[in-house]
């Protein structure tokens, strides 16, 4: 009975010919979804030529060992923007602490990473105002 | 344990090593028996213990601090960073670390900002 349906039907028609791949190799091939926020970010960034954390919440992804773009590390857990350093020319670093593994890793600031979160980060040490002024009275 | 490879137990019986940054002799271990990884008075510490794979290391570069971390709990850890190798360390800081290298480090980005911060008092 329902062989003569299907044969009444007809083959099932093809599917039509897809001239945009949003997956693999498309125009979406150097993309990535934080794993923090879910905002999709493109790689190309202004500033650093290794985007690697999420501009809106800076969280990032344990997938290099030593050096930026190894692929070198097994671990793939979240990172977790953890503090900021400043180097000797001024330039503000994010320190990075993975939560899986608990490695840490410093990285560049890029030019579109969001400015409140960025001096959220930078402000969390002074944020708890008994510890700071605690420090300030000792001085 | 100290991190200090340095540690020697002199005639007092109190074992104590030298800073490899400013060369302060400083007990192992702090006044409340906390052990110490840094020293007190600069902060700088040294890498003689492997945080990835565990065990002693063989670099033994001197380590320097470069920011300071907040804890959950609100404590504050200190970042290390090897100038030899570049692992970077946190340890937690101790009651007579030195405040005001810790508030410098603290407030150093706020320094030199890479955008102007006026933007913020709208907010």
């Amino acid at each position: 009975m329902s062989r003569n349906n299907h044969r009444g039907r007809g083959r099932r028609r093809p599917q039509r010919h897809k001239d945009v791949l949003h997956t693999q190799g498309g125009h979406r091939a150097n993309d990535f979804r934080c794993v923090s926020c879910r905002l999709d970010v493109s790689l190309d960034a202004p500033g650093t030529a290794h985007r690697n954390h999420c501009p809106n919440c800076l969280a990032s992804l344990h997938v290099d060992r030593k050096i930026p773009g190894d692929r070198d590390a097994d671990c793939r857990g979240r990172m977790e923007a953890l503090g900021m350093s400043v180097r000797t020319d001024g330039e503000w670093m994010i320190i990075h602490q993975c939560a899986s593994c608990g490695e840490l890793s410093a990285n560049r600031i890029a030019g579109d990473d969001s400015p409140l979160a960025l001096v959220r980060l930078a402000l969390r040490p002074l944020a708890d105002p008994q510890r700071a002024g605690r420090a300030l009275l000792t001085l | 344990m100290s991190s200090h490879t340095s540690t020697n137990i002199n005639t007092l019986g109190v074992s104590t090593f030298a800073c490899a940054w400013c060369g302060l002799t400083v007990s192992a271990y702090a006044a409340d028996g906390a052990p110490r990884n840094h020293c007190p008075s600069c902060l700088h510490s040294q890498h003689v213990l492997d945080h990835v794979e565990g065990g002693p290391s063989d670099c033994e570069g001197r380590m320097s601090p470069i920011a300071i971390a907040v804890l959950r709990t609100g404590d504050w850890m200190v970042i290390h960073r090897c100038v030899r190798c570049d692992e970077l360390t946190s340890n937690p800081v101790c009651t007579d670390d030195n405040q005001l290298i810790l508030m410098r480090m603290a407030v150093r980005p706020l320094a030199q900002p890479p955008f102007p911060l006026e933007a913020f008092g709208t907010l």
